[in-house]
């Protein structure tokens, strides 16, 4: 690869523009600060915003696989797919939170978009990265933007002790990272990932003691079990739209993180881990699962699932074999669409009844049909229903499980579905079941019904015609092995 | 012969299902014909395969089949043996009356026949699909809208417990709809996690990327694998079929479900779980089979007596209906068990009679509820006076139970006790006559103290209609199958014998 200066652009292209992107977000809320009245600002940033990450997304189809640096910074199937999930997730949310109607994000909506590209910037250098360096630095540029995003609310009481709670377990996950890199460095003598297999190979005791402290740093990120107390308390305080990206993005960065350190390039070696990863999957599963029942908050509920749902991906990660890593990215896509949904109703509802508890949807079907309906279909395919997404999700990746031999996993993962169903259930039995306290219907913002739109159209398809999208998968996992 | 006519008996009410939901909004009267067309085409396309199913070729016929997933080899691959064409005529006949039998649904009822349309075809879709995954599908489809069908239009029993039964059972509202609709759905959604793992594993380890039923047929699987598989599906559809002691879901969800939904679940659901058992479990693990049959076979016996002794000691009219299902549930499990052609036609002729009588019973108490607004056995008293033709077709229903001569009760039942007898456990037949014994006390008490009894006192009993217009549709079509099955059993054994000799024969002759 000659490293000149048109190669560069094009292989960094996605980078290049999210920065250019960035900066003119900021400078455009420069000239256009209003004086008074809030309102004339926001949509500008949001627009500017939105419109940038669909050019971005659309760029990334004309950039062409490479790697750049010395290989520290690769563009292969994977990052690739990581890319575009990143900024399809960013683009959604954006668009979620456009017609929102709280005072701070009329205010500061620069900043708000500002910190949102950054962090986004970090996850799709992240996604390339073959360095562990590169790689650290590129998890810090997603993660600091995030605690101050969490606590964009900040007049509101909860929020700040949400921010807070985040930042801590963040450093203190980040400094665990650090710490395990260490001994890798110190064993390897070089950053590079592609030496992992080698020094793995050595059996070196300190290299398995830093392999293990970064599972545990990366498992806070993805907030596995028992690392995911951060999740809940965060998710209720932050606003939602921007909750329903967190729930996906960072922990699909920490798991095309996993991929590189664990798997790519590995081989046989990585069986290492498969008990580890195995115990640590079924761990996540049982409490996401079994935490989330007394939930009354639908926010909590949704956090205490998503601890469940990276269980699942981690079932995928624990099969160590290209089809368990298809089906985890599959399965990203999947909980991408529904969870978003998901948050983005929860949106809907939380902007006309001014609550978040499963009360407040007590007759929403008779209220507002296609509100209701488009939950529903969220809720079947997060519990893993046939004809909408989740339902392959769970299907192949536990059947990348079964190649694998994990057949008590799996078994636990299917009974432990039936749990998740109970709770998603009751929120379906709160919409349908139960009669409405109010008759009118709950209205639903144009754009954000739009993203709510996208999101059922893409649990939709996915479950009716999932073909496509898992030979995505398959492809981009393909160049891992 | 170029109508793909098994998919036309499938997707029929689910096209009657989308003309429901999308074209009667609120014009009730199509809502009704619309699902009425889509049950006849339904019927007829099912008394029409019944009919041309050439016995003499025996096997799979009308078989069809497009790829779906070709990746990972999903087709969808439809074809019906002896066996299943009886089931989808089972099926067609219950949901024809159904219908009828909700004519009176008020409260949305739009969307309460659009669901039951939608559940219907994937009760078809079980019972035609030779693909597993297909299969697991339409099962899928089969169980999820209960939970709404029961939670929005079901009725909360009338069950008072005592003493710290009562503390414990109001702390979880034992008795609601939505108590028996969220357990049933949780029950039947864990059994279908193990049909899940146990497709799964033998689609992993047929080695030829293949879910067709056709295909596995023809595999060999090892023996540990059998063995824990064979398990797994035993547990995933036996929870469905109602064993012990797995089957509490069936009681409060049979009480507690609307009365079409009670015809349809106890009618032909619970017979998936008997069906999948023997399709899935028996054909494609045969070794497995013969090892676990002591086991199926002495559940089965627990089912009857259990299922029995529970219904004797009902005050609810409905529960006690949904407690004969058990027990019944359990003669059908005993003739799979017994692995003898004569147990095994005992055993799908028991599916078809108990389907037709169960659907009948609970047409009848919903009818009887529907003027009397009552359930309690012991308040009402001496109908018969006042409603003639449901007191006799009760009592019809009643004597089919208890196995009498011309019924068709009483073929299922001698069959699978003939079958029961020539098995390698003979005990088995005593649990299964003191069964049927116990069955005709329950039966007859009921029959007597409602309908032949002395007349009620309660004001409120004293002027009851009898059965009108499309009330009398369902109870006439079920009466008249019930009574024709009873005279002429070989309507069905003979298609039924042509798919469960082979099945014997591969499961002795190994």
């Amino acid at each position: 690869m000659r490293g000149t200066a048109y190669e560069l652009l094009r292989l960094l292209l996605p980078e290049v523009t999210l920065v250019g992107l960035a900066i003119l977000v900021l400078v455009a809320g420069l000239i256009s600060r209003p004086s008074t009245g809030a309102q004339g600002q926001r949509p500008i940033a949001g627009w500017m915003t939105f419109v940038g990450l669909l050019a971005i997304f659309g760029l990334t189809f004309f950039i062409r696989e490479g790697s750049l640096f010395g290989a520290t910074f690769v563009l292969d199937g994977l990052a690739m797919f990581a890319k575009r999930l990143f900024l399809a997730a960013a683009a959604l949310s954006v668009l979620g939170s456009l017609t929102n109607p709280q005072y701070p994000f009329a205010r500061r909506a620069t900043e708000y978009h500002f910190a949102l590209l950054v962090s986004l910037l970090g996850m799709l250098v992240l996604a390339s990265a073959r360095e562990l360096i590169l790689l650290f630095v590129a998890f810090e540029l997603m993660s600091i933007p995030l605690f101050l995003l969490t606590g964009f609310l900040k007049k509101d009481a909860v929020a700040p002790e949400a921010a807070l709670k985040f930042f801590l377990v963040g450093t203190a996950s980040s400094a665990i990272i650090v710490y395990g890199l260490s001994f890798i460095y110190g064993v390897m003598g070089g950053t590079m990932v592609e030496s992992i297999p080698r020094a793995l190979a050595s059996g070196h005791p300190l290299m398995m003691l830093g392999m293990a402290l970064l599972l545990a740093g990366l498992g806070f990120k993805i907030a596995a079990f028992p690392f995911h107390m951060w999740a809940p308390d965060t998710y209720e305080a932050a606003s939602t739209p921007f909750v329903a990206w967190l729930s996906v993005a960072p922990k699909a960065a920490g798991f095309i993180a996993l991929i590189r350190l664990y798997i790519e390039g590995v081989g046989p070696e990585a069986l290492v881990w498969m008990p580890v990863v195995s115990v640590l999957a079924g761990m996540t599963i049982v409490t996401g699962n079994l935490m989330a029942i007394p939930q009354q908050n639908v926010k909590r509920l949704l956090a205490y699932s998503g601890v469940a749902h990276i269980g699942y991906m981690l079932v995928g990660f624990a099969a160590l074999s290209s089809s368990g890593v298809a089906m985890m990215l599959f399965y990203l896509v999947a909980y991408m669409f529904g969870n978003m949904g998901a948050f983005f109703v929860v949106e809907a509802v939380a902007r006309s009844e001014q609550s978040d508890g499963i009360d407040a949807y007590r007759g929403l079907a008779q209220r507002s049909p296609l509100l209701a309906l488009a939950m529903l279909i969220f809720l079947l395919s997060l519990g893993g229903i046939p004809f909408v997404a989740g339902f392959w999700a769970k299907l192949y990746v536990f059947l990348a499980a079964v190649e694998s031999g994990l057949y008590g996993l799996v078994f636990l993962g299917a009974v432990l579905t039936v749990v998740a169903l109970y709770y998603y259930l009751l929120v379906a039995r709160s919409m349908y079941i139960d009669a409405p306290t109010r008759r009118e219907s709950v209205p639903v913002p144009g754009l954000l019904g739009a993203a709510i739109a996208i999101c059922a159209l893409g649990v939709v398809g996915m479950g009716v015609y999932p073909g496509p999208w898992v030979d995505v998968a398959i492809r981009a996992a393909s160049s891992l092995f | 012969m170029n109508i793909p006519v098994l998919s036309v008996m499938t997707w029929a009410p689910l096209v009657a299902a989308v003309v429901v939901m999308f074209f009667a909004r609120h014009r009730p009267l199509l809502v009704r014909w619309a699902s009425l067309a889509g049950a006849t085409v339904s019927l007829v396309a099912s008394v029409w395969v019944y009919w041309a199913y050439d016995r003499a070729a025996a096997g799979f016929q009308f078989q069809e089949e497009i790829a779906v997933v070709p990746s990972l080899g999903i087709s969808y691959l439809v074809a019906v043996d002896g066996m299943s064409a009886l089931m989808c005529l089972l099926t067609s006949i219950i949901i024809f009356a159904g219908v009828f039998a909700s004519w009176t649904v008020k409260e949305r009822s739009q969307e309460f026949y659009a669901l039951l349309l939608v559940l219907v075809t994937g009760v078809y879709g079980v019972f035609v699909s030779l693909d597993l995954f297909i299969f697991f599908l339409f099962y899928e489809i089969a169980v999820l809208p209960m939970y709404l069908l029961i939670g929005i239009w079901g009725s909360s029993g009338e069950v008072r417990p005592q003493g710290i039964f009562g503390w414990a059972m109001g702390r979880t509202g034992v008795g609601t709809k939505e108590y028996a609709a969220m357990k049933l759905t949780l029950y039947l959604l864990f059994g279908s996690a193990f049909i899940l793992v146990g497709i799964l594993a033998l689609y992993v380890a047929n080695g030829s990327q293949s879910f067709s039923f056709l295909v596995l047929e023809q595999v060999q699987f090892d023996p540990t694998l059998q063995s824990w598989t064979f398990l797994a599906f035993y547990i995933g559809f036996g929870i469905l079929a109602g064993i012990w002691p797995l089957h509490t879901w069936s009681p409060d969800g049979h009480a507690s479900a609307p009365t079409a939904v009670s015809m349809l679940h106890a009618g032909v659901l619970m017979k998936l779980g008997a069906y999948g058992v023997v399709r899935v479990g028996m054909a494609l693990l045969p070794d497995a089979a013969v090892d676990w049959a002591w086991l199926v076979g002495t559940i089965a016996c627990i089912n009857i007596v259990y299922g029995a002794l529970s219904a004797m000691a009902q005050t609810d009219l409905k529960y006690v209906i949904a407690y004969s299902s058990v027990s019944h549930m359990g003669v059908v499990m005993l003739g799979a068990a017994t692995l003898t052609p004569t147990g095994l036609n005992g055993s799908v002729f028991q599916m078809f009679a108990h389907g037709i009588m169960t659907g009948l019973f609970f047409a009848l108490v919903g009818l009887v509820y529907e003027k009397a607004h009552s359930r309690e056995i012991f308040k009402m008293g001496g109908f018969a006076t006042m409603m003639p033709g449901i007191a006799t077709a009760f009592t019809i229903g009643g004597l089919s139970s208890l196995g009498l001569p011309a019924t068709a009760g009483f073929v299922a039942e001698f069959l699978t006790f003939l079958g029961a007898w020539s098995s390698a456990y003979q005990w088995w037949l005593f649990p299964a006559v003191i069964g049927a014994f116990l069955t005709s006390i329950y039966v007859l008490r009921v029959a007597k103290q409602i309908f032949w009894g002395p007349k009620s006192e309660d004001p409120h009993f004293q002027h009851l209609p009898d059965a009108v217009g499309t009330e009398w549709a369902a109870l006439g079509i079920l009466v008249f199958v019930l009574v024709v099955f009873g005279v002429m059993p070989s309507l069905a054994i003979a298609p039924v014998d042509t798919a469960t000799v082979p099945l014997v024969e591969r499961l002795t002759g190994r």
